[in-house]
């Protein structure tokens, strides 16, 4: 086992290089830089030829990309990320709370995702092909059949406007709670189909057939044979899922002013801002790889027939 | 001898199209899924005659008109017939969907195929590009292809498709890895084959089953993506009507002209669940264990 | 996320509003709070580093002041200035300041604050955007506590007028010096309101100025800001808002023409357009490719949009159509000159002139030499671009000529408006003074495709250096004929923001420049 982790580890490193020299090459390949966003249109062109200049020659711009990159490694390897060309401060202050923030919302969107989801995956899956298997298969695929803003949207409506059971304008901890609901709902789909799918095959098994022979209550043999199998399953779909949670709710941040990494990625790339689209990515890839070798190790630990490929 | 010997395989590991067929049209969830998808292609092949407007023509004096005799499903903001916006927005809907999940299946299912076929070397190398694939978070990744080769339907259809890649490639690596292990594999290779024949000809087909499950699930995801770029004012570009585009521009007028967002919204929630619920038929018949 | 303050004040006030059984009497009084909407949150609160909308206005409106104000007609006022004097040869401006001013830190305001303030401006290491904004400005000297001097390399008319932006508000140099990179953070300047607290990407708060003087004898109020606490809260999305102003969690907010529709009839909401709106949308041409070089294609295009249209279509109307090259709400806007010279919507002149230079039509696109009509027009995405591109494209049609759209986000498109792979553009620009002209269409324009024009250029360099403000008008009305003359570009209209505010809120105006009376507001409940 700690040989695999070793070994696991070490494999990161090359991800890892090769991420942040495909970063550089986007920066290399995308015609504009942050200063040209910041002042083109604002001013006069040799107004903004003049800022756009001194902000360049400020921020090492002008260098050639290699250049660049060199400087980056340098400053990694110090611990620093870089300044914000846009919003003049050092990145880590921009990004330290947003990261706390959409791993805030991404546990507890998870959480709600693992609930529900269960939830109607165990149902459907235990009334095949009845109406009870059509309506949980219905309510777990809701959030994904549409556009994630649609749902924020009309989320707001119904808990905001119709019913008033919450502020639109939350402070404090309540307001969690709707970007939540709705992203747990829209990654609730994925799990419930897994959930079902495993349960049904988990309860076709022979070991189960024999306990019901045996005359084990269904809800025993839902609860305490099969749902511990399924939930390996699960599990590793979860891990996977993460990968898009953690970068991919900006439209669920900007709806609802959760203000995550995903809104901050897509205004980086807006803005042309590379030092924060390239550190988002740096910390985004890293979680994702470190919490999937977390997850493996997870599921060998608790499956022992499983091989520890890599 | 063996050459006879190679001419079936050893275990009838293939299921019989007519049984496939069978089954599915009695899965329920299977045929709700179908019916959608053949309304929407019967309506993108004959949209032109079905429609009852030029889904083009502007007409500001009559812009968001609710529905009516005129306009069955109301005006948008600049006075275009909404119904026949819905109608030739099925055309954009199934182009996307076609190809992104090209893009990604095709490109995905080599990798995974090389990846899981191949030496340990090349199932590494491939493995790792895949990893870098998958951890750049999968919006970013979107918005840079984007951005480099600037907004336009091709390319958010391009962007979408890249970001399917490690998918379909970790899914058909794992099936192959898993067929290779079973044993009639192992008896046709010790019977001679070599590593071609077993892979397209004993594999691949035990894999296409997982996969169009997954194809048919991964594809409305897509669609979805597409409609995101959508609201970031990047994919598909006006007065183009696809459904995602014209959903976003049009949602601020949830309170003043609803219709305006209903239609797109509702033609993509009918679609897309449609899709899904088709995948889950495919998946009780196909492959139940995945 | 409560902060201890607003807890504790919301304990004690509900305390005592029990206590006493009687809520809103005078022992418990609850705070008066506005709340509104800022669209994104600012970069920074630093003007010298940052001129964008989002940053001025928090400043303009609630922070800073500035040395003059625009009156209701454009026409420069005293502000924290007293008065001021150009000398002959129009090169120096020596202004007097008035005294009793002083910033939220203590800090008084005089000269010397005011000449930090430029010389921050002027220094290279700023990198700072109003480096342009001040043209020729080259030295600011403070002889006395209450006399400032400028120094010009040559006489630069705009100065006084945009003097009264908030890039030109005073921080305080105190504050400044020892924040230094983290100034922005916590700006403090001599406004109604001082900075409270910012939580990142959410909500600014700003509190009462208990020692605020006010020298706007424009305002109502003319003692402290009735208002105890304003609030801004960071809101992106426009549906939010309408639902946030429905539920009354937000007192104002500015919302885009559709927002607003459905609050527009309710009683409960008062719409305020902003009339003296100085943004322009127009359309541009690729002045080097032919057709676009020969003025009497342009001359056809000018006539073949039907500006009305287009305003209902992107703005739902809240505009005003634009016959001429400056806003309406620009000081030197010459309406006699946009009746006479410019071009209304004809399109069967539209059809005429372009059968007269030889676009003969071809089966509904018309052709000249073998070539067609077809062409592409570029703008920047925006819903309001994508409406008014759709009705362009229509009225194109109608006359025969086929154009193509295509639309990307402000980095690509205006960039790539350098490149020689376009034929039309939709374009917007905003600025408070006639010098905007010059910013864009004097030689060789603003993207680099205008070839000398003596009639436009000389008089843009005359409305740049003529300090006088008669002369100067004559000037900016001169390069208004010419340009429409030239055909150069097609004027559409400048639209209106508009900010919905609930009925409660009372005090809320905008003056010349679009700022609020702060100190006015009050909340009524």
């Amino acid at each position: 086992m700690g040989r695999y982790v070793l070994k696991r580890l070490l494999l990161l490193v090359p991800v890892v290089i090769g991420i942040m020299l495909i970063t550089f090459l986007m920066k290399a390949l995308i015609p504009t830089d942050a200063a040209t966003a910041i002042y083109q249109g604002q001013l006069s062109e040799q107004d903004a030829a003049q800022a756009i200049a001194a902000l360049r020659a400020k921020y090492h711009l002008d260098l050639p990309w290699y250049e660049q990159f060199l400087l980056y490694v340098g400053d990694l390897a110090h611990g620093d990320l870089g300044e914000s060309i846009r919003l003049r401060k050092p990145v880590i202050d921009e990004i330290g709370y947003r990261y706390v923030n959409t791993i805030l919302l991404t546990g507890a969107a998870l959480a709600i995702a693992l609930v529900v989801g269960l939830a109607t995956g165990i149902l459907a899956a235990a009334r095949r092909n009845t109406w009870l298997d059509v309506t949980a298969t219905t309510i777990g695929l809701f959030g994904i059949s549409m556009p994630a803003f649609f749902f924020g949207l009309l989320l707001i409506l119904l808990c905001s406007v119709w019913l008033r059971i919450l502020p639109v304008v939350p402070h404090g901890p309540l307001a969690i709670v709707l970007p939540a609901v709705a992203l747990g709902l829209i990654e609730a789909a994925p799990l419930s189909r897994v959930a079902r799918s495993s349960m049904i095959d988990v309860l076709r098994r022979d070991y189960i057939q024999a306990a019901r022979a045996r005359g084990a209550s269904e809800i025993a043999l839902i609860l305490c044979h099969a749902l511990p199998n399924a939930l390996i399953v699960v599990l590793t779909v979860v891990g996977l899922q993460i990968g898009n949670l953690l970068g991919g709710a900006f439209i669920v941040e900007t709806i609802f002013s959760w203000h995550g990494i995903g809104e901050l990625a897509v205004n980086a790339i807006q803005w042309r801002d590379f030092a924060l689209t390239q550190a988002i990515i740096l910390i985004s890839a890293v979680t994702y790889l470190v919490i999937n070798l977390v997850a493996d190790i997870l599921y060998a630990w608790l499956d022992p027939r499983v091989e520890l490929v890599s | 001898m063996s050459e006879a010997l190679l001419e079936e395989p050893v275990f009838e590991a293939v299921p019989r199209w007519r049984q496939l067929l069978g089954r599915l049209l009695r899965n329920r969830s299977a045929v709700a899924g179908s019916t959608v998808l053949l309304i929407l292609v019967l309506l993108a092949a004959f949209a032109p005659l079905i429609a009852p407007y030029d889904p083009f023509k502007i007409n500001p004096a009559q812009r968001l008109m609710p529905p009516g005799a005129l306009h069955w499903l109301g005006t948008d903001e600049v006075g275009r017939d909404l119904l026949s916006r819905i109608i030739h927005g099925t055309r954009y809907f199934l182009l996307i969907c076609a190809v992104t999940a090209s893009i990604s299946a095709s490109i995905g299912t080599v990798l995974g195929l090389i990846a899981g076929a191949g030496s340990s070397l090349t199932d590494g190398i491939i493995m790792r590009m895949i990893d870098i694939l998958l951890a750049f978070p999968y919006i970013l990744m979107v918005l840079v292809v984007v951005a480099i080769l600037g907004p336009s339907l091709w390319t958010g259809m391009a962007a979408v498709g890249i970001a399917g890649i490690p998918g379909y490639a970790r899914l058909v690596r794992s099936a192959v890895l898993t067929i290779k292990a079973e044993d009639y594999v192992v008896s046709v290779r010790a019977l001679g084959a070599s590593e071609a024949e077993i892979l397209f000809r004993t594999v691949l087909p035990n894999v296409l089953s997982p996969l169009i499950v997954y194809l048919s699930f991964a594809t409305p995801l897509a669609a979805l993506l597409a409609s995101a770029l959508s609201f970031a004012g990047l994919g598909t570009q006006p007065p183009a009507p696809e459904w995602g585009a014209m959903l976003v521009n049009s949602r601020t007028y949830l309170f003043s002209a609803w219709w305006a967002v209903a239609a797109p919204g509702t033609a993509l929630f009918i679609s897309i669940f449609g899709m899904n619920i088709l995948g889950n038929g495919l998946r009780d018949v196909l492959d139940p264990r995945s | 996320m409560l902060n201890r303050r607003q807890f504790a004040l919301a304990s004690v006030a509900s305390v005592g509003a029990l206590a006493l059984g009687r809520p809103g009497s005078s022992f418990a009084q609850a705070e008066q709070v506005a709340r509104f909407r800022l669209i994104i949150d600012p970069e920074g609160l630093y003007n010298v580093q940052s001129i964008s909308l989002a940053v001025s206005s928090v400043l303009g409106n609630y922070l800073l002041e500035a040395l003059v104000y625009l009156d209701e007609k454009g026409q420069a006022r005293p502000w924290l200035a007293e008065s001021w004097q150009a000398d002959a040869d129009g090169r120096t401006i020596t202004f007097k300041l008035k005294g009793g001013k002083a910033f939220h830190d203590g800090t008084p305001f005089d000269a010397a604050a005011v000449k930090f303030h430029f010389d921050t401006i002027l220094d290279p290491n700023s990198a700072s955007p109003s480096k342009g904004i001040v043209g020729p400005l080259e030295k600011v000297d403070a002889p006395d506590d209450s006399t400032v001097v400028f120094h010009f390399a040559r006489p630069f008319a705009p100065f006084i007028n945009l003097l009264g932006q908030s890039y030109f508000g005073f921080n305080s140099p105190t504050a400044v010096k020892a924040a230094g990179q983290a100034y922005a953070r916590h700006p403090v300047g001599t406004g109604p309101f001082m900075f409270d607290s910012w939580t990142p990407g959410t909500r600014i708060e700003l509190i009462r100025n208990p020692n605020f003087k006010q020298y706007r004898p424009d305002a109502a109020n003319q003692g402290l800001p009735y208002l105890d606490r304003v609030v801004l809260n960071v809101m992106a999305e426009e549906g939010v808002v309408t639902s946030a102003l429905q539920t009354g969690e937000i007192d104002a907010a500015q919302l885009t023409a559709d927002a607003v529709r459905p609050l527009a009839d309710d009683p409960q909401f008062k719409v305020i357009n902003d009339k003296n709106a100085k943004n322009l949308m127009f359309m541009e041409f690729d002045y080097k490719k032919p057709p676009f070089s020969d003025k009497a294609f342009r001359d056809a295009i000018s006539h073949a949009v039907d500006r009305e249209s287009v305003l209902a279509a992107a703005f739902g109307g809240n505009g005003t159509i634009a016959l001429g090259p400056l806003s309406r709400g620009i000081p030197g806007y010459d309406d006699a000159i946009a009746q006479k010279f410019g071009t209304p919507y004809d399109p069967d002149k539209a059809k005429a002139l372009l059968d007269t230079a030889g676009w003969k039509d071809d089966g509904g696109v018309r052709a000249k030499d073998g070539s067609q009509a077809k062409f592409t027009i570029r703008s920047y995405a925006d819903s309001t671009t994508e409406r008014a591109l759709a009705v362009i494209q229509a009225n194109l049609g109608d006359i025969g000529i086929q154009v193509d759209v295509g639309t990307a986000d402000w980095g690509t498109f205006y960039p790539s408006l350098l490149k020689p792979n376009w034929d039309m553009d939709l374009n917007r620009w905003t600025w408070s003074d006639p010098s905007v002209m010059s910013q864009l269409f004097r030689s060789p324009g603003h993207r680099q495709l205008l070839p000398p024009n003596p009639a436009i250029d000389d008089a843009l360099d005359a409305a740049d250096t003529a300090l006088d403000p008669a002369r100067r008008m004559q000037f900016v009305s001169d390069a208004q004929k010419a340009i429409l003359e030239d055909r150069m570009i097609l004027p559409l209209l400048t639209d209106w923001p508009m900010t919905v505010t609930r009925a409660a809120l009372q005090g809320y105006r905008l003056d010349y420049l679009g700022y609020i009376y702060a100190t006015d507001l009050k909340v009524a409940d």
